[in-house]
């Protein structure tokens, strides 16, 4: 968090981002319906409130790829400085030394998060506290399975260093597949189903379901139960991969190359 | 049971060599078959060449580097199996500068790493205040580490290794890149290090430094150990020969060849000098003043530029040429 406070910057811009993707996408619709985006949007997605569906979907972008690039370059950044090894040599088991390295990175997502969504419902006010309060749940939630990510993330950067090139296949992944900016039903059925193994997908659907359609947890039970499995299934998986990872770059000696 | 007990350990690498689609996996030999035992109050120091296999055999020791065969066990735990429980009875420093969360102060960086080390709250403080003093960091404990001196990040680095009072230490060419100054200081710690009882393991390959704070010494090329005792030992079997050393200019491979083929020379090893453009060859030979004069008017004749010829008495680097034919600084 130290790190955090002494590069303000990266705050800044993380948190202007999804008010720019929400322009973005206004700005595109404007030119490809013209005076009919609004009227087209509204049939396509069951609301006519585009800053809030934007901005959850942007804003839930945000926390997966501000998670996935800070793991993933601040890992190659501490090996390339020395500082991996010396917390790999500390006396502390995998899960805690990489969910620690993660930690930050979610709680400043998190409140990015909080603020953007935040200011987009109260500026249109289409839910009321309890319906933001069931939302952020929601969220809260959604963060779990990113902690799978980090760990086979810190696995893949150990391994290939180059973490651009993943960061970026999975930041398009995620945009794509999530429905971040569009329904996930407007896509073909074999990519809807691929949708549906990434619990971003059901963070998105769920938020504007609760702060946009009324829904509440109760009435999400289907999809908040898979978030909930993939919210266990994803750490457990994720580092089950590093660890194996992990073993191999002892024998490798990857940790030390640089 | 000694602190530290090495059996066997080997190091292989796979590497993959060559173009794209015609890579060729060749096995390379980092760490060979090396053993040794480590006592509590000793300073044991590996002493060799930049590639011989001494900063391999010690990330092997701190479970950064799984062994090939073999293993090594810290107060009794292996390197191999236990590796959490290894690393809380070790200490630590790698490369000096490279270690440290540069945007941290001096204090915040051994915070970070105590919590690390779950370290109690009320015992840290102390401590780090402590190691602080011992380095002479106190005063600039609050200084982001950016903006300390190389000096000054290497003796944090090693207050760091320090933190978990542990009793078995690695240090990895403590004094590399540090002033006489601050290297004769982080001597005086090691000694003192060493009274406290703490095994020591120290990488090296700085002949003085080995011969003046190790009481054994493991000479290690290639990755085996080909020598291994006191240093006082080691220097007593190349007693035997007189030493010289010649400063020079103009030296070749060839004349090396040559001198070589003196009969009262043993072994004969040139290194790169202080001096611009000039080398230091060491001559092992048995009566080396009467072989002297005709070892000058090869040199001259060679039209080899001598600048300075002194007897001197054997050091570990001798050791070194007596074992393996070449110089540490190769």
């Amino acid at each position: 968090m130290k790190h955090y406070a002494r590069k303000p910057g990266s705050f800044v811009i993380y948190l202007a981002l999804p008010f720019m993707f929400t322009l973005l996408i206004f700005g595109m619709g404007r030119f490809v319906s013209g005076g009919n985006a609004a009227t087209y949007f509204a049939a396509r997605t069951g609301t006519a409130n585009i800053l809030v569906y934007e901005m959850i979907g942007s804003a839930v972008w945000m926390t997966s790829w501000v998670v996935v690039e800070d793991v993933g370059v601040s890992l190659r950044n501490e090996q390339i400085s020395g500082t991996l090894e010396q917390n790999f040599l500390a006396p502390i088991d995998r899960a805690t030394l990489l969910v620690g390295m993660s930690l930050a990175d979610i709680v400043i997502t998190t409140v990015i998060f909080l603020i953007s969504v935040g200011v987009a419902v109260i500026v249109t006010m289409p839910a009321d506290f309890a319906g933001l309060l069931q939302a952020y749940l929601v969220l809260l939630v959604g963060l779990f399975p990113l902690f799978g990510v980090c760990f086979v993330f810190s696995g893949i950067i150990i391994r290939f260093k180059e973490p651009y090139v993943f960061v970026q296949i999975v930041n398009v992944l995620f945009a794509v597949l999530t429905g971040t900016y569009y329904p996930v039903a407007l896509l073909p059925l074999w990519v809807q189903f691929l949708s549906g193994l990434l619990p971003q997908t059901y963070v998105i659907e769920d938020m504007r379901q609760i702060i946009l359609a009324n829904q509440n947890l109760v009435s999400l039970y289907g999809n908040i139960f898979v978030l909930v499995a993939l919210a266990l299934t994803y750490p457990t998986v994720g580092y089950g991969i590093f660890k194996r990872i992990e073993k191999k770059a002892g024998v490798t000696g990857e940790f030390s190359k640089y | 049971m000694n602190p530290v007990e090495v059996r066997s350990l080997s190091k292989i690498f796979q590497t993959r060599e060559g173009r794209l689609f015609r890579k060729v996996s060749k096995a390379v030999v980092a760490v060979d078959d090396i053993s040794f035992d480590v006592s509590e109050g000793e300073v044991f120091g590996l002493l060799g060449p930049n590639g011989a296999g001494k900063t391999t055999a010690v990330k092997m020791l701190c479970t950064l580097i799984t062994p090939t065969s073999g293993d090594a066990f810290i107060n009794g735990y292996s390197v191999a199996r236990d590796q959490q429980k290894v690393r809380e009875f070790l200490g630590v420093m790698l490369t000096g500068e490279r270690t440290l969360y540069w945007k941290l102060t001096g204090r915040e960086n051994l915070e970070y790493f105590a919590a690390l080390y779950h370290l109690d709250s009320s015992y840290w403080k102390e401590r780090i205040d402590e190691l602080l003093e011992k380095v002479g960091l106190a005063d600039r404990e609050g200084t982001l580490v950016e903006n300390y001196s190389t000096g000054m990040r290497i003796r944090l680095s090693f207050a760091k290794a320090l933190l978990n009072d542990a009793p078995v230490l690695l240090f990895d060419e403590p004094t590399a890149s540090l002033d006489p100054q601050s290297a004769r200081l982080m001597r005086e710690y090691i000694r003192e290090l060493k009274r406290e009882k703490h095994a020591i393991i120290l990488t090296t390959h700085n002949m003085e430094e080995a011969d003046t704070l190790s009481d054994r010494v493991a000479i290690i090329d290639h990755g085996k150990i080909v020598k291994l005792s006191t240093p006082a030992d080691l220097k007593e079997k190349v007693k035997r020969n007189e030493v010289i050393e010649i400063q020079a200019r103009k030296f070749s491979d060839q004349i090396l060849i040559g001198l070589q083929s003196f009969s009262e020379v043993s072994k004969v090893a040139m290194a790169a000098s202080d001096a611009a453009d000039e080398v230091s060859i060491r001559i092992h030979a048995e009566k080396g003043k009467e072989a002297l004069p005709r070892i000058l008017e090869f040199l001259v004749r060679k039209q080899v530029s001598v600048t300075k010829v002194s007897f001197i008495e054997p050091t570990l680097e001798d050791v070194f040429i007596a074992e393996t034919g070449r110089s540490l600084r190769d």
